[in-house]
């Protein structure tokens, strides 16, 4: 009797599954789930780093401010930009590297370190090796472009709107790329031969065959990788603090160098933290349209 | 014959040697301390530290106290740990870290020391640094060393007679390192030949360009703060620091980058022979000196920071100092130590390491010692120096919010030299969001 399977909804029986997942959902709710509401919570409030103590309940204050506020604007609109042209860009030269890759016949293994090479180095480093090439008195791109026109009129690229958000893109393609084109030739590799066989024996073009063979089939890939990086592009903090650090007067503004702004250099906690919500709903937006695209197109492949 | 003449020559040396250290003891009063251990909260790094190595020692020697550092760390981190150690009553040292820019939010545990010292002990220091270290009647801390900025001014291209014939001509007076920011700007403009050479620069982001900004509007009369803690550089004053920075950036006098340039950036500008003057702390002087790393080397020369209308020179400066604690229970023994590392003698060597001294005696020193070095400028230098931290020497708005503030003005400012805005609206917009965050911050209840 003792040893019998009787159901007492105990440790054992019935409920037993749940506590199996107890110490993970117990984990989530601990380090995430909390965490996210008080910090919804204090960006309700106005809570100032330097005046703690007079931290008082302002509602929806903090996010109607951020609507009034030009350069939340500016810096929206500069991450859309740069966000919505890198991603494309690097998508398009990703491609075509992994094809290239894909094709090499001899020496794969090391034209394949050899553009995995920008991914080694650190985005702080990486920005600073920019910000020297865009320098104007003593940068390579000035220096270059005297070499090549004979006339030395240094272009301040890191001041002039849209230069500045040029060069941090130019930065942050290089940086970038070679891991999209990872990502594309793993699903090329991945691919079956026998869809392309039997196109070669329909007599269809390599152009035919990228079109309507390739790129379908490593939708799923495109996705996947298109979604990491709208999430590292939204968060691209690193490049721009160093290159520009959002300035000047707030002209390569991004919605994280402001959040930083507003949370740490200005001490307005309350208002950084609804900023920083704002941040990651248009982050989700990204991830959740390409999460969907990647549902669709492995419905409609496989 | 001769090991025995050494032997009675060592102790000869010895004797004077100890001789020296008994009278240096008692000409200071610093009394004995057997058996107390004084703990220090002190700034660390680098130079910052080679004066405690060296002098800490001969202190225990002299008063029989053992010294411990227990916290060695930036400014920044020492002011964090020294004001959360005294919200949670925990502060255990007796000597502690303390600077003109930070000392007014630390009344709350910081002893007064007026008692510890005499006044012939005091006059020796910049009389100028001694008005900011009293405050309410009480003198909150004993100053150790100083920075402040001079102009830095090409002397190949002031001295060139073609181009002092060119502008005798055009402005009807003679070249020279200009005595006014109205001078300053004129001059800039005219010495400017982009991108070849600017006439000037400014570091152009964070607390370098507002305080820049500062140094010109403190020459005008101008503040950041008035007495009732409201924003007051939209004045007119303000107005005119903020243009003069405008017109120079949008005559070309200065490089298109400037509005992303600090402190290193500034400094190879002027290195690389591309800036005809500026403003810089002395702490670059022996960089521009060294003929490896600078196309300038012997080319330049200094002069004392320009005046406003207001007739005052510019001179944001800060100092380092040190405390002693209320908490501290030996108190008599931390002023002893302070009183000690404060005294000629390791001012000297700080001097030497290569900070700006706040003695009169030591910078006298300075000056005897200079006469006998090869560098043409070091007399010069000392004297200026000295000339600077006893009359210009000013530490900023002295409320803990002065970063906030600056993080507030520093986009407009760069808004303005753009061109991005206009001086009189962005100055007030600054201004707006300054009183708000002072009035979050409770300054008007």
């Amino acid at each position: 009797m003792a040893y019998g399977r009787k159901d007492y909804g105990g440790f054992t029986g019935r409920n037993f599954p749940f506590f199996m997942v107890f110490p993970a959902v117990f984990i989530v709710i601990v380090l995430v789930v909390l965490p996210m509401v008080y910090s919804f919570y204090l960006s309700l409030t106005n809570l100032h780093l330097l005046h703690p103590s007079r931290v008082r309940f302002v509602g929806f204050g903090n996010y109607l401010k951020l609507l009034k506020d030009s350069v939340f604007w500016r810096s929206l609109l500069n991450t859309v930009i740069f966000t919505g042209v890198a991603i494309n860009v690097e998508f398009l030269l990703g491609l075509f590297i992994a094809q290239l890759i894909f094709k090499t016949t001899r020496g794969q293994g090391i034209v394949r370190t050899l553009i995995m090479s920008p991914m080694m180095f650190a985005p702080v480093l990486v920005g600073f090796q920019f910000k020297w090439f865009f320098n104007d008195q003593v940068g390579l791109v000035n220096n270059l472009l005297y070499l090549l026109t004979g006339r030395y009129n240094p272009i301040p690229w890191l001041i002039n709107y849209p230069l500045n958000l040029l060069a941090i893109l130019v930065a942050e393609i290089w940086m970038s790329t070679p891991f999209m084109a990872i990502i594309l030739l793993a699903g090329l590799t991945s691919l079956p031969v026998e869809p392309f066989e039997a196109a070669a024996v329909d007599g269809a073009s390599g152009w035919q065959q990228f079109y309507y063979i390739t790129l379908p089939m490593i939708r799923p890939f495109i996705y996947i990788a298109m979604a990491i990086r709208s999430l590292d592009l939204g968060r691209a903090y690193d490049l721009v603090r160093i290159m520009t650090g959002g300035g000047p007067a707030n002209r390569s503004e991004m919605v994280w160098t402001y959040t930083f702004r507003l949370a740490i250099a200005d001490n307005k906690f309350g208002l950084g933290t609804a900023m920083s919500f704002v941040t990651v709903a248009i982050s989700l937006f990204f991830v959740a349209y390409f999460f969907r695209q990647l549902a669709k197109s492995q419905g409609s492949v496989y | 014959m001769r090991r025995y003449l050494f032997g009675v020559g060592s102790i000869i040396v010895l004797v004077l040697f100890l001789g020296s250290l008994l009278a240096g003891a008692e000409e200071l009063k610093l009394g004995r301390f057997d058996g107390v251990t004084i703990k220090a909260c002190l700034i660390g790094g680098g130079d910052y530290e080679k004066i405690y190595e060296r002098f800490f020692p001969k202190f225990e020697e002299l008063t029989g106290a053992k010294v411990e550092i227990v916290y060695k760390g930036n400014g920044f981190e020492i002011d964090k740990k020294m004001k959360l150690d005294f919200a949670a009553k925990a502060i255990d040292y007796d000597v502690c870290w303390n600077h003109t820019s930070f000392f007014s939010q630390y009344f709350g545990f910081v002893e007064p020391l007026e008692k510890y010292f005499t006044e012939e002990e005091l006059k020796d220091f910049s009389p100028r640094i001694m008005q900011f270290a009293w405050k309410d009647g009480h003198l909150w801390f004993i100053p150790r060393h100083a920075d402040i900025s001079a102009l830095y001014y090409r002397t190949d291209i002031f001295n060139d007679p073609e181009v002092r014939k060119k502008f005798q001509e055009k402005y009807g007076y003679e070249l020279r390192p200009p005595e006014t920011w109205d001078e300053f700007k004129e001059i800039a403009i005219f010495l400017s030949n982009p991108p070849e050479l600017y006439g000037t620069q400014f570091a152009g982001k964070e607390e370098a360009l507002t305080g820049r900004f500062w140094d010109i509007l403190m020459a005008y009369g101008g503040k950041i703060i008035d007495e009732n803690y409201k924003p007051a550089f939209n004045s007119p004053e303000g107005v005119k620091a903020a243009t003069i920075l405008r017109d120079l950036y949008q005559a070309g006098a200065m490089p298109p980058g400037m509005v992303n340039f600090l402190w290193d950036d500034v400094a190879a500008n002027f290195a690389n022979g591309t800036i005809a003057m500026y403003t810089e702390w002395y702490g670059w002087y022996s960089y521009f000196q060294d003929p490896t790393k600078s196309k300038v080397a012997g080319k330049f020369d200094l002069a004392r920071q320009p005046k406003g209308d207001a007739g005052i020179h510019s001179g944001w400066a800060g100092a380092h100092a040190f405390s002693v604690t209320k908490f501290s229970k030996n108190k008599e023994a931390a002023a002893a130590l302070v009183k000690y590392i404060t005294s000629y003698e390791p001012q000297l060597f700080e001097a030497h390491i290569g900070y700006i001294p706040v003695r009169n005696s030591v910078f006298e020193t300075l000056k005897k010692e200079a006469e006998n070095s090869t560098d043409p400028l070091a007399k010069k230098r000392v004297e200026l120096m000295q000339l600077q931290i006893n009359e210009d020497f000013t530490p900023p708005p002295i409320i803990p919010e002065w970063i906030a503030i600056s993080d507030i003005l520093y986009p407009i400012l760069q808004a303005i030299i753009l061109g991005d805005k206009p001086v009189k609206e962005g100055l007030d917009e600054a201004a707006q969001k300054v009183e708000e965050l002072l009035a979050e911050a409770g300054y008007y209840d």
